[in-house]
């Protein structure tokens, strides 16, 4: 009989715990309501990406020396290399240079290892196309930059997260000239110079 | 008791100083609470989808819809219209005709149990005596119309889908009515309108609410259960199931479903107001307000304000629980079938058993507080 | 007759000619799902047929447990039940369908004498309708207390029995074997294995 007791009194306290739960739940929900929307309000307004987003792929004709180690260091030898020798020069000569973002992992290898620094990623992410192979890029898509979202008249910028001040969550109505959590380049060099 | 506005019979009355029978009169009036009933419902359904994305966005610190109308109002009407100029998709090898009347068999019995939902002292399309037992009894319905759906589906998630919504409907049923029964003790009918009756006088706290606060965490479970809500929306588990029953439906016939499952959360939440939280009541009693601006009860536009209230603070309540459902829904995870059952047959059951049984040795000791 | 009359007297020929129409299809129709499903439509009209007769919670009930209750547990059976049997034809077929038809022909001359004997006088007494409960409640309790408390007796019994049913956990150790043998293998087609990379020597 006690122990029965003990049962039905261990059930009811997980009972009543199950509901406790749910409730703190509830509140944790509730507590959302009253946050601002983080929403960014995309064709109209769009993100100031980090400096080190890594986008679609830049890519500069003449100072490739198609050495082909973007090919090698590529997870998928995706960068198509089309050169030939140059019996003149002695130089291998570029003829065309490709790369298919729609296989492009966005790694970045290529544009770490690339020796002449001919590829670098820029902050372009709106690859949307209606048929997959017109994402291939030639060297002369690869070549064209990107239009920079603080031109753009159409678009309000908003600053990511990592340009934000301390404690600041919403980019939405931000005073002009707040700065950014931590030192900024140019002043970590200052306090270098400082200290030598 | 002040029996409030009493629209039928000032309707007849001036359509009879016209020269129109009596008969004719009432002929004339008895389609048009249904009519209203009816086009409040579909409109509930609107202001209920907008409420759902509105709420949800919310809680998950978006802003949801926003350039439909102003804040996206009409958002849900553009779902609609979609829906209606939809294809009407009927699956190869499936079953036309139970296919076609599976829907129909689950929106009908929503739209029927409104006949007994309360707006005001007279503010129903019929004060049925067996009230809250019909909409038990409709409710009971809808399961066939699922098990048609998705036997005729010829998909097995359809068919998974349905068999579940069926356990579902048929298990939480008992702790349902169980729970309903408690109340009906109290109040000594199954009327909405007694039900309410019975809670007034004593302003919020005459509301069953505290006569019953086990009966109602259970009646809010099941309901959230019989309406699929998301805790218990098993049937048609995204992840899972595809979207069960409702898995090959297109168009209108799957806008008929989404229509009955907004409708019916509307409804139990109505029906959670008029049983639990007094119906039409406000929380002082109107007679108490008017007697202290010594306002005779019986002024016209006295009960024209009451009436006013009494529709607005049921729909409030209604829409109060309508919020907590949504909140419900990103709050707790789903639970797996085997639990959904145990909790229906080994606690809700045993549970709402004993809360029936306090209630009656309560009503027998203390008549005063639990209805004589 | 008057407009109430007339609603009367067409809602019961819809009604009675609904619930006969359904009634013959569950007999006669091939597909067991449509039987079941027309099981429920006779059981609707019966509902509505009460409610004619001034009966409105005999009809709420009828439909709560025969349409919510007893007609989803059948098709919940047949749809669940994943059994595929050949149809043999039974050597003495004829014997069982002709006792079928006797005990057929039994019931309908019983329940023909039982209509030609009813007087159908109309009660004169006036209708419970909204206090039927009540009424229906104070028989249950004063002279049909021992029917009731045996259909209670009989539903414990068969609630029991669903439990004992339901909650067999010792299995004999053979035939439990034999039952996780049974459960392993999925009813599929032998398939020929597909060689990949390296095994292919091995295969």
């Amino acid at each position: 009989m006690l122990k029965f007791l003990k049962q039905v009194g261990d059930y009811t306290k997980e009972a009543i715990q199950a509901g406790k739960y749910i409730g703190q739940g509830l509140s944790v929900t509730f507590d959302h309501m009253r946050r601002r929307p983080v929403t960014v309000q995309y064709p109209y307004e769009k993100l100031i990406l980090s400096e080190r987003f890594r986008g679609r792929i830049h890519f500069e004709f003449d100072k490739c020396i198609a050495c082909e180690v973007c090919v090698r260091v590529c997870p998928i030898n995706l960068p198509v290399v089309d050169w030939e020798f140059n019996k003149e020069s002695k130089k291998k000569q570029l003829n065309h240079y490709s790369i298919d973002f729609g296989v492009c992992i966005f790694c970045g290898n290529c544009v770490e290892f690339c020796p002449t620094n001919c590829l670098s990623m820029t902050e372009e992410y709106e690859l949307s196309t209606y048929d997959r192979h017109e994402l291939n890029y030639d060297s002369v898509a690869l070549g064209r930059l990107p239009y920079k979202v603080t031109d753009d008249p159409m678009v309000t910028p908003l600053r990511q997260l990592a340009y934000l001040p301390k404690g600041v969550l919403d980019p939405h109505g931000l005073p002009a000239g707040s700065k950014r959590a931590g030192l900024r380049p140019e002043e970590i060099v200052e306090q270098a110079e400082k200290e030598s | 008791m002040n029996p409030g506005i009493d629209l039928q019979g000032s309707f007849i009355e001036s359509l009879k100083s016209f020269g129109l029978p009596a008969g004719a009169a009432k002929l004339l009036w008895m389609p048009f609470p249904m009519l209203v009933i009816l086009v409040v419902a579909v409109l509930s359904v609107f202001a209920l989808v907008w409420l759902e994305r509105k709420i949800s966005a919310a809680a998950q610190q978006r802003i949801g819809p926003e350039f439909i109308g102003p804040l996206g109002i009409l958002a849900p009407l553009a779902d609609g219209l979609k829906l209606a100029f939809k294809e009407d998709v009927v699956p190869a090898k499936s079953d036309p005709l139970l296919f076609t009347l599976g829907p129909a068999i689950v929106v009908i019995p929503v739209f029927l149990s409104y006949l007994i939902v309360p707006f005001g002292q007279n503010m129903v399309i019929t004060d049925v005596g067996m009230g809250i037992f019909l909409w038990i009894a409709l409710s009971s319905v809808t399961p066939i119309g699922l098990l048609m759906s998705g036997y005729s589906s010829n998909n097995k998630y359809s068919l998974l889908g349905g068999l579940r919504a069926a356990a579902q409907s048929i298990s939480y049923e008992l702790p349902l009515a169980l729970s309903v029964l408690a109340v009906v003790l109290m109040s000594n009918s199954l009327s909405t309108v007694d039900i309410v009756n019975q809670q007034t006088g004593y302003g919020i706290l005459g509301w069953n609410i505290w006569r019953q606060p086990v009966g109602f965490l259970i009646f809010w479970i099941a309901a959230l259960a019989e309406c699929e809500r998301i805790p218990f929306d098993l049937p048609e588990a995204e992840e899972e199931l595809v979207a069960g029953y409702q898995t090959e439906y297109s168009g209108m016939k799957f806008a008929l479903f989404y229509i009955a499952s907004y409708v019916n959360l509307t409804l139990s939440a109505l029906l959670f107001a008029v049983l639990y939280l007094g119906g039409w009541e406000f929380f002082v009693p109107i007679g108490t307000i008017a007697g202290f601006f010594n306002i005779s009860e019986t002024a016209p536009w006295l009960q024209v304000v009451a009436a006013v209230l009494g529709i607005s603070m049921t729909l409030l309540k209604a829409y109060f629980l309508v919020f907590i459902a949504i909140l419900m829904r990103w709050t707790v995870p789903r639970v797996r079938i085997d639990q959904l059952l145990d909790l229906g047959w080994k606690f809700l059951l045993p549970v709402s058993l004993v809360n029936l049984l306090i209630t009656a040795g309560l009503k027998i000791a203390f008549p005063v507080a639990f209805g004589s | 007759m008057n407009l109430a009359e007339g609603v009367q007297i067409v809602s019961f020929g819809i009604l009675a000619a609904m619930m006969l129409g359904a009634a013959i299809g569950v007999v006669l129709l091939e597909n067991i799902v449509y039987s079941a499903f027309l099981l429920g439509g006779v059981f609707i009209s019966i509902a509505g047929i009460y409610l004619l007769l001034n009966a409105d919670f005999v009809a709420a009930a009828q439909v709560l447990i025969y349409v919510g209750a007893v007609n989803v547990l059948i098709l919940f059976a047949i749809m669940l039940v994943n059994k595929r049997q050949d149809f043999q034809p039974l050597r003495r077929g004829w014997i069982r369908k002709a006792a079928t038809a006797v005990v057929c022909a039994g019931i309908f001359a019983l329940l023909s004498t039982m209509i030609v004997s009813t007087p159908w006088a109309i009660s004169t007494a006036t209708p419970a309708g909204d206090a039927s409960v009540v009424v229906i409640g104070l028989h249950f309790f004063s002279d049909f207390l021992l029917p009731f408390e045996l259909a209670s007796v009989l539903l414990l019994m068969a609630l029991i029995g669903a439990v004992v049913l339901a909650r067999r956990e010792f299995l004999p150790d053979d035939e439990a074997d034999r039952a996780q043998v049974e459960a392993l293998r999925l009813p599929e087609r032998p398939r020929e294995l597909v060689p990949s990379g390296r095994d292919e020597t091995v295969n």
